[in-house]
This record gives C-alpha cells, sequence and structure tokens, in this order.
C-alpha cells in the first residue's frame, strides 16, 4: 500500500504541469470559500468587540441597525441629531449610571472625529470589558486638543504634540477647517475596534469649529479665530448619539421604553445586541449565498480535477497494465488513482489555506479602512478546519469516478491495454 | 519437474460466441526455456492473461509450479505473480517516469519475496543485472523514457529476473528492434534465464528467431479452436 502512494505520488509528479493547474483552481477556489468564511466570522466578531457594557445606544430616529452602524462603527451618516437638552434629561434619568455624548460629522483625512467627554477614556469598554489605555500622553483637556487612535496615529505618522487640521465632513478631501489646528495630547493603544480609527476631540471643539459655520458651509466673509473662540458660548446644542450604561440591567426595557417615548422630540434608543442580531439577520442571506457560490466554486473545481483524471486515463493504460504485470491489483490500480485525487485536493487546499494566509495579511489594512473588519491572519478557526474537510471529502467522492473507472480499465485490460 | 502445466483449458471472451482457446493439455519443464509460436490473432496475448492470473478460464486447469492458480481468489493471482513470473513485453516496458534503476527496483516493492530473493540488497542485485545486460551506469538514474528502445527493452529484461522469478514470459519483446540486435538481445535473455534458472515462455510470431531455445510449440498445434476464430 505505502508503495502503491508512492509510486502514486511520483506518477503525479510526472504530470505536474496537468495537475498543478488543476491543483491551483482547487486553491483558489478554497481560498475564495474561507475568505468568505474569515470575512464573515472575523466581521462578526469585531463588530461584536467594538462595544462592551453598553445598554443602550441612543440617537434620532431611525433604524436601530443604522443608529448602531453610525453611533458605534462611524459608518454611515446620522439621519437627524438629538438636542442637547434632551441628551441631559437621560442623562440625569435616575436609573442611567452613565451617559457618553457622541457628536460625529467631520473627519481627518477618512478618520472620523468623534466629539465626546473626557469621561469617554474612562467609561468606554470594548471587547471583554476592556477599558481604553493611553499609549502616550493623556486625555484633552481644553479646545482644539485631541487624542488619536492608534491607527491614525501610526497610518499617519503623528506624535504628541503634533498639530492637525480637520475637514468638515467625512470625505476625505471636504472643506479645511484649516483655520483651527488642533494639538494631539493623546494616542491610545491598539483595541481593535473603530476606536483605533477615530480623532476623539471635546464636545466643545466640535462647537468652536463650527461657529462661524451654517448649514454645512462657511459663512461667507466670517472669520472667527481660533483665539476668540473662548469668548463664545461652546455649549453644545446638538449632538449624535449617546451610549448609555444604566445602574441596573433588569431597567433597560423600561428605559428604552422612556427614550422612544420622550415627548420633546423622536429618539431612538436600542440595546447594541439586539441591533447586532438585527444586522446579522440582514446580512445573513447575503452570507449564505457567497458562502454557497463558493462551494459551487470548490465543487466546480473539483469536478475539473476528475475529468483531469479521467481524460488522463486513456493516456495511462500502458502505466496500469505495467503496474499489473508487476503484481499490482486492481484495488491497489483503484487505490493509486483515488489518492491521487485526494493529493491533489489536500494539496489544493493547504495552498488555499496559504494563500488566505498571505492575502488577509495584504489586504487587512485595507478592509480595516474601508470596512472596519478587523481580519486577524491567525491558524484556521475549526469552522474553517470543518470546511477544510469538507472539501478533502468532496474531493475524495469526486476522485472516486477516476479511481473506479481505473479499476474497471485494469480489468478489461489485464497485461495488454487495448488502444 | 513440471513449472507450467496446461490441462483441458478452455476461454472465451464474454460476449464472443465462439470458444478462443482449448487446449488439452501443454506441460513445460523447470528450467525449460521454449519457443512459443503464434501467428498475430491466434490468441497468444489471451494465453499470456491466463497465466498471469488477470483472466480466468471458463474450464480447465492452469497449474505454475504446482499450484493451479485458476483455484486461487483474485488477490492471490495477482500475489502469484508478483511472486513468481517476470514479464518482459513488445514495447513501453517502463514507467517513463522512473530511473532505469527504480525501474528494475519496481518487483521488489511488490513482492516481499522477489526482494528476499535478490540478497543483502535488492540495489546491489539492479545494479548487477543492469552491468549484465550491458547497461553503463550512466543510463541508470536518469527518467526511463529517455533511454533507446534498445536499452529501455534491456532495463525491462533486468525488471523481469530480479528477484529469480521460476517464470519468466516474453511477449514479442525483440520486435521493436533491428534484426541485428534481436538475436542478441534473445542471447542474453536465454543466458541470463539460464543464470536464474527461470523458465523461459519466449511468445512470438517470427519462427526465425526460435533457432536458440530448447523447445518449439507452435500455440496452432496446441490450441483446438482454429485461427481465423480465435482474437
Amino acid at each position: 500500500m505505502k508503495a502503491v502512494l508512492r509510486l502514486a505520488a511520483l506518477s503525479a509528479w510526472s504530470r505536474r504541469l496537468t495537475l498543478g493547474l488543476t491543483l491551483i483552481a482547487i486553491a483558489l477556489a478554497v481560498t475564495l470559500l474561507l475568505a468568505v468564511e474569515r470575512i464573515r466570522t472575523d466581521a462578526r466578531q469585531s463588530f461584536t468587540q467594538s462595544v462592551s457594557g453598553v445598554d443602550l445606544v441612543v440617537g434620532a430616529r431611525t433604524g436601530g441597525v443604522q443608529l448602531m452602524l453610525h453611533a458605534v462603527f462611524h459608518a454611515g451618516t446620522a439621519s437627524n441629531n438629538i438636542g442637547w437638552e434632551s441628551y441631559r434629561a437621560i442623562a440625569s434619568h435616575p436609573a442611567v449610571d452613565w451617559a457618553l455624548p457622541l457628536s460625529l460629522g467631520d473627519s481627518h483625512r477618512g478618520f472620523a472625529v468623534l466629539g465626546t467627554s473626557t469621561d469617554y477614556f474612562n467609561r468606554f469598554r470594548h471587547g471583554d470589558r476592556e477599558e481604553l489605555r493611553f499609549r502616550e500622553g493623556k486625555a484633552f483637556a481644553g479646545v482644539f486638543e485631541a487624542v488619536l487612535g492608534s491607527e491614525v496615529a501610526q497610518g499617519l505618522g503623528y506624535r504628541l504634540g503634533d498639530a492637525i487640521t480637520l475637514s468638515h465632513g467625512l470625505a476625505e478631501r471636504g472643506p479645511e477647517h484649516g483655520d483651527k489646528p488642533f494639538r494631539i495630547t493623546g494616542i491610545l493603544a491598539p483595541t481593535g475596534t473603530p476606536v483605533d480609527r477615530t480623532v476623539h476631540v471635546s464636545l466643545e471643539s466640535i462647537t468652536a469649529l463650527h461657529l462661524d459655520w451654517v448649514g454645512g458651509a462657511p459663512l461667507p466673509g466670517v472669520t472667527i479665530p481660533p483665539e476668540f473662540v473662548a469668548k463664545f458660548d461652546l455649549r453644545p446644542k446638538e449632538i449624535t448619539a449617546a451610549l448609555v450604561g444604566l445602574k441596573q440591567r433588569s431597567d433597560v426595557f423600561r428605559m428604552q421604553r422612556f427614550i422612544n417615548q420622550y415627548r420633546g422630540e423622536p429618539l431612538l434608543a436600542v440595546m447594541p445586541g439586539v441591533a447586532l442580531d438585527e444586522l446579522w439577520q440582514s446580512v445573513a442571506l447575503v452570507e449564505r449565498s457567497l458562502l454557497a457560490i463558493s462551494a459551487l466554486v470548490v465543487l466546480v473545481g473539483l469536478a475539473g480535477m476528475a475529468a483531469t483524471l479521467l481524460a488522463g486515463l486513456n493516456e495511462r493504460r500502458r502505466e496500469l497494465a505495467i503496474l499489473r504485470a508487476l503484481g499490482a491489483g486492481p484495488g491497489q490500480i483503484f487505490l493509486m488513482l483515488t489518492a491521487e485525487g485526494v493529493l491533489v485536493t489536500a494539496a489544493g487546499a493547504l495552498l488555499g489555506l496559504i494563500l488566505l494566509t498571505l492575502g488577509s495579511g495584504l489586504a487587512a489594512p485595507w478592509l480595516v479602512e474601508r470596512l472596519g473588519i478587523v481580519v486577524a491572519t491567525r491558524l484556521p478557526g475549526s469552522e474553517e478546519l470543518a470546511l477544510l474537510a469538507a472539501v478533502i471529502g468532496t474531493g475524495l467522492l469526486a476522485s472516486l469516478v477516476p479511481g473506479w473507472r481505473a479499476w474497471r480499465m485494469s480489468l478489461a485490460d489485464g497485461l495488454t491495454p487495448k488502444n | 519437474m513440471t513449472a507450467l502445466r496446461i490441462a483441458d483449458l478452455v476461454f472465451r471472451w464474454p460476449r464472443q460466441a465462439r470458444n478462443c482457446l482449448e487446449i488439452p493439455l501443454l506441460e513445460l519443464g523447470a528450467g525449460e526455456r521454449v519457443f512459443l509460436h503464434g501467428p498475430s490473432g491466434s490468441g497468444k496475448s489471451t494465453l499470456l492473461g491466463l497465466l498471469g492470473g488477470v483472466a480466468l478460464p471458463q474450464a480447465g486447469a492452469i497449474e505454475l509450479l504446482g499450484t493451479n492458480i485458476t483455484q486461487l481468489g483474485g488477490s492471490d493471482r495477482d500475489r502469484f505473480r508478483a511472486d513468481h513470473i517476470g514479464f518482459l513485453f513488445q514495447q513501453f516496458n517502463l514507467l517513463p517516469w522512473l530511473s532505469a534503476l527504480d525501474n528494475v527496483l519496481l518487483p521488489c516493492t511488490f513482492s516481499s519475496r522477489r526482494r528476499h530473493r535478490t540478497g543483502p540488497s535488492p540495489r546491489t542485485e539492479a545494479e548487477r543485472l543492469l552491468g549484465h545486460l550491458d547497461l553503463r551506469p550512466d543510463t541508470w538514474h536518469g527518467p526511463a523514457g529517455e533511454l533507446s528502445v534498445g536499452q529501455q527493452q534491456r532495463v525491462a529484461a533486468a525488471r523481469a529476473l530480479i528477484g529469480r522469478p521460476e517464470i519468466l514470459i516474453a511477449d514479442e519483446p525483440t520486435s521493436a528492434l533491428d534484426a541485428e540486435r534481436q538475436q542478441i538481445f534473445i542471447d542474453l535473455l536465454l543466458q541470463e534465464s539460464a543464470a536464474v534458472g527461470a523458465t523461459l515462455v519466449f511468445v512470438s510470431h517470427d519462427r526465425r528467431l526460435a533457432g536458440h531455445f530448447d523447445r518449439i510449440v507452435a500455440l496452432d498445434d496446441i490450441n483446438r479452436v482454429a485461427p481465423e476464430h480465435a482474437t
């Protein structure tokens, strides 16, 4: 048996060009399949890790998923803002332990700018209730001070004390708030969440930036230099959203009802877990379709392999007859052909895994930047191993066809191949 | 002692109206070197398949070295063939992607009996045989597919001889060689099979090659089926 497998490997090596192309087709199909699976699980992972310990996310009335995506992942735009008075009413509610105001809408070279309170750095939790840590420096204290997420600092090469200017809107080249530079006071340690890609400033800074702006454009002829902004009332009038923590989790439905029925303006409160579940449900169909399509691509690759082996059999009739004359039984011939198919499949699967590992390493920065998905370069997870096993199992089934054909052929041919 | 005995053999291919072979009796002694003559279409290949145990007759016995192989199961017949019979065919005998040396060693991977009978080192024995068959060491390690036809046939002969099988069956092994080399090859084969003490069955349609054999058997004489009906 070992000798037969060794011969199968040597024979396969002699046809390495044909089999190599088949192998590459399988490898690419496997890469696609694993990539879909990995992005699927890593997307869930990074979304789930992004916020922890928050009982309610509050914003203007919109979809729960939309609010969640905007407030936590800084994706998309808010339909509306909420008034500062509404925020105060919620934050001072007896059931509320803490509340963090969030003001979004500006950006710095593609990174979102978040206006918030200094409490944010103490209260915000991610992953498994992990706190934010400063790699360097400290929280902003005054107006025109900024704290950078680790990727912002690393990607743009900023250090403490550097000055940056913000852009209005999320476009990479929006109108600049060039007249009011910010000084970097702190840089956060990496978290693997959207925090890494965020520039944090105070709410007052956001107000100050827009003193001489109306309706998304600078007021013509009016400029208020930074040194004079302190003379204005910088208390925010509006924020985009708020994160709320309760004293008792059991109050969550009561609080949610209070916010949703708030009389001052239409508000929406969502539980992050519920909103994420809703999100997964809405993307589940897409996920499953993608998985099904990539599974089909793998099947096409394996069918191609079986066809290649079958097509090659006629030219190998003599080889099989020689092996028969040397004492190989039809069973060994069957084994040899089947083993060849399994070998090609397994090598293809392995190469696919290697391609995925290399590819995910190369694509990781892009995925994080564009989609906010942290794709870790890591060993395959149990679901990926199950997929690989399924691929090899299917490869075995596909290889039974040429194996069976060779078995029939060697029985019919005996020692003298009929061409 | 009898090395090969066929008695009352009847063979017919599936879905054929007539028998292909009907051989009442054929006996070959141990160490005998026999020229089996048969024109093409006389059922030579069929007979070789029966001797190799890859086909089974409808009736009759095929005794090789005292074992009636028609009584053996399929895998036992495969093992018997690997252990006791060396085959040599017209051409393309070798696995082109193995070296000449590895081709010669192949029977030792299929049969532990043949491996043990090579002595302490199968490799040394393979090299000795290749040397005996006038193959220079520089031809031993390259792919067998790159050798000339004559060289390939000599490698195939070395492979048939390794591990001293009791029976050597050669099916038109010289038909791809030019006339001059045919006789040289046959003499080499006769000499080597005598050296290992094997019974040699040399099958050919070309009577002119029969000169140096111990005995000549015409298939048409022992087969009762008229030749035009055989395949």
